[in-house]
């Protein structure tokens, strides 16, 4: 053994500053902005030491910094203020609902939670208008209730009930709807989404409109392929493509220093030529001004942002981890900068638009709606065996394919068909 | 008209193209290139770059962009410049766009084509026939044409279908065939077999380039007065269980023929099907000739012990003949 131990991995986040660059005497220094919107910024580093011969994760860092307040939005009106707060609200008390039916065994499979980031998940989907897209991860339970899905179909596919969206065939946030609601499902593998969205975009953008079209990934996801195929692909294509990084420092088990090396994921934005943005994610009011912001530029045609939202995943990956693997310290860290608790704070103490007994009216009313959900979808039939079936194709009319926003204006050129063969690979 | 099956193809996409604006191409190199066999060549002049998109290099953001697209009622067509690389998107294709429809209801119109086959030398990075990763994947349609024909008339109608189409073009014959092509708007129906040649004496169930080599055998075999069936499956998913029966009712004696690796091939799937469809009628046991359960090598006199050869097929009809 080596008399000196040290982490094999060094984790410090300030890695970009310190290291020197080999520079030569007349090189030009090129430097690039990522806007960072909050009001504070935390710094703590997460890495696994050996104690007692088990490793563990330890954070170090000042956790003991005060509760930084909300930022004033620059676009929200009070009654928007609100309705975000009301879709936050019900986020939260819908999972709690599912987290009780699962106690009661009435959950087929697990349950995953948004837990610590409602105001990431509801106020950027309230960004969005009606025609424009979204793609939900997992934790994005919120986004689809703001899309207009009601919590029973959440409820109803945790349940795999008949009445599902998805008819009991696929579980969580797993549906959408091409129709009315513009929701992309999600599968299960990381970073998907990202080319699929971009691609949306392209539908429409050849139809004649350009629209906001958003998805999300975590800081484990973001380290798939695919993530940058995709958003390489919008930022080529110049799509009005908006990404929500959501860095909520765990993937799975893995905190979010051994999966990337830079100091923020915005900075990513760099590499791919688009704008990055940081924000805090448990301030509803930075979420939406920087969804805002991202989907007028998508809609001016001025292609993707990259939004960097830092919050923490306040459950485990799903109900049957207890997340054990979490330095308790970061827990009570953000516990403190609960999302729901600073807006409902920002609303009724500082901003007065909410009196305590409207905001106890909005609570019992978000209360009375889950109930009535909650007992529509509990009491709906589970789908026939044989229903299993039909349905891997589109066959029979089943849908009718044409153009969502217009058909494409088509432009031909003067040339024909070419007959010629030219040289080409492997004959 | 006199087409190659590469022209016939060209045809068949600029048409649908021409007749429909909700189609679009999308793709490497596929534009001012032409595509990396030329089968887009002059498209970006007709139908602009917004219809013929140049993308990067990278094939999962191909498909999820198709695929995208295609949520809005567009109807892409996306290339490959070979098959053996949309193994770089077989998570989108098998996990995102193959269970859509019976999973959240979404319809997905997208052609996925390319070339694929060996026979021209390319190693085992450019010769692969891939299907059969695709046709153990309920969501998606494959076709594969052996004929200049049927290239032109299922292209059209991949690009009408309601479902995600994997079009396997076999690059051996994209300009070593040449045939009569009706310049007039036809389709050929996906999932439905044809009877390449009519015989009595035994059945080749076959597709792709291998339609070729059996009926290079059907014409020797012929001069010693054994006459063999050829069926061009031409759609390998879903596959025409009626077609596979009713040739082995009239004949009596199958061989499976397939260009791709013996173990978890079609002809494994094909005797299921006569198993199951027409078992009482066998006369024989069922044969199949395969490639090797190798990959594809390089190197052409390897290449060609590799493939199955017109001399294989002669000496295993002669033998089943005589069953």
């Amino acid at each position: 053994m080596p008399k000196k131990t040290k982490p094999f991995r060094k984790t410090t986040h300030s890695n970009s500053s310190n290291s020197k660059p080999l520079k030569p005497a007349n090189a030009q220094t090129r430097t690039y902005e990522i806007p960072d919107h909050r009001l504070e910024r935390p710094n703590f580093t997460v890495r696994q030491v050996r104690k007692d011969d088990q490793v563990r994760y330890e954070v170090t860092g000042d956790v003991s910094a005060p509760v930084p307040p909300i930022r004033e939005s620059k676009y929200l009106t009070k009654p928007q203020h609100i309705e975000i707060y009301r879709w936050m609200l019900l986020n939260r008390k819908m999972e709690a609902a599912l987290e009780n039916l699962y106690k009661q065994s009435k959950v087929v499979g697990g349950v995953y939670f948004g837990l610590g980031q409602e105001a990431c998940s509801c106020a950027s989907a309230y960004a969005l208008s009606k025609d424009e897209w979204l793609g939900p991860m997992i934790r994005n339970q919120g986004s689809l209730l703001v899309r207009g899905f009601p919590a029973r179909d959440v409820m109803m596919q945790y349940m795999a009930k008949a009445g599902s969206p998805t008819k009991g065939r696929d579980a969580s946030s797993h549906f959408g709807d091409i129709q009315d609601r513009n929701v992309v499902a999600p599968i299960s593998t990381l970073g998907d989404l990202i080319p699929v969205l971009a691609g949306v975009a392209l539908g429409a953008r050849l139809q004649g409109k350009n629209i906001a079209v958003m998805t999300y990934i975590g800081d484990g996801g973001q380290s798939t392929g695919v993530t940058y195929e995709g958003l390489n692909f919008a930022a080529v294509q110049n799509l009005g493509l908006v990404l929500f990084v959501e860095n909520n420092l765990w993937g799975y088990s893995t905190p979010s220093d051994m999966q990337f090396r830079v100091k923020d994921l915005a900075e990513r934005a760099i590499a791919y030529g688009i704008p990055g943005v940081i924000i805090d994610g448990t301030d509803a009011c930075q979420v939406y001004d920087a969804a805002h912001e991202a989907c007028e530029r998508a809609r001016r045609g001025e292609g993707p942002t990259l939004i960097e939202a830092k919050m923490m995943r306040m459950k485990g990956h799903a109900i049957h981890d207890a997340a054990e693997y979490v330095p308790k310290p970061l827990f009570e860290y953000w516990k403190k900068r609960d999302c729901i608790t600073r807006f409902e704070n920002y609303l009724v103490n500082v901003k007065r638009w909410l009196t305590p007994e409207e905001n106890r009216q909005l609570v019992q009313d978000v209360d009375r709606q889950l109930e009535a959900d909650r007992d529509a979808a509990v009491s709906s039939p589970m789908p026939a065996p044989e229903t299993a079936v039909p349905g891997a194709y589109c066959e029979n009319g089943c849908h009718t394919i044409k153009p969502k926003y217009a058909m494409p204006k088509v432009r031909l050129g003067k040339s024909g068909l070419k007959r010629s063969e030219a040289a080409v690979h492997l004959k | 008209m006199q087409l190659t099956y590469l022209e016939a193809i060209r045809q068949g996409i600029w048409e649908e193209m021409e007749r429909d604006p909700s189609v679009f191409c999308i793709g490497e190199d596929i534009g001012i290139y032409g595509g990396a066999f030329k089968v887009t060549d002059g498209f970006i002049d007709r139908f602009g770059p917004e219809r013929v998109i140049d993308t990067p290099i990278a094939e999962q953001a191909i498909v999820g962009a198709a695929f995208g697209a295609s949520l809005t009622g567009m109807r892409p067509v996306a290339e490959f410049q070979f098959m053996d690389f949309i193994g770089c998107a077989f998570n989108q294709i098998s996990n995102m766009v193959a269970k859509a429809h019976y999973r959240w209801g979404a319809p997905a119109p997208l052609v996925l084509r390319g070339p694929s086959g060996g026979n021209v030398h390319g190693g085992p990075f450019h010769s692969q026939n891939p299907e059969m990763w695709f046709v153990h994947n309920p969501g998606l349609k494959v076709v594969c044409p052996s004929s200049a024909y049927d290239a032109k008339g299922l292209i059209k109608a991949a690009i009408r279908d309601n479902n995600p189409v994997i079009f396997f073009e076999h690059k051996y014959l994209y300009r070593r065939i040449k045939e009569e092509v009706p310049p007039d708007d036809y389709i050929v129906p996906i999932g439905k077999a044809r009877v390449a040649r009519q015989g009595r004496d035994l059945s080749v169930i076959t597709y792709a380039a291998m339609v070729h080599t059996a009926l290079e055998a059907a014409e020797q075999l012929a001069k010693e007065g054994i006459e063999i069936e050829v069926v061009d499956l031409r759609t390998v998913s879903p596959l025409d269980r009626d077609a596979i029966a009713s040739t082995v009712r009239k004949t009596n004696k199958v061989i499976l023929l397939h260009e791709h690796a013996r173990t978890g091939g079609l002809a494994g799937e094909i005797s299921a099907i006569i198993n199951e469809e027409a078992f009482e009628d066998l006369d024989g046991p069922i044969i199949r000739i395969t490639s090797l359960d190798t990959p594809v090598p390089f190197s052409p006199p390897q290449e060609e012990f590799f493939l199955p050869k017109v001399s294989d097929v002669v000496r295993e009809a002669r033998k089943l003949r005589a069953y």
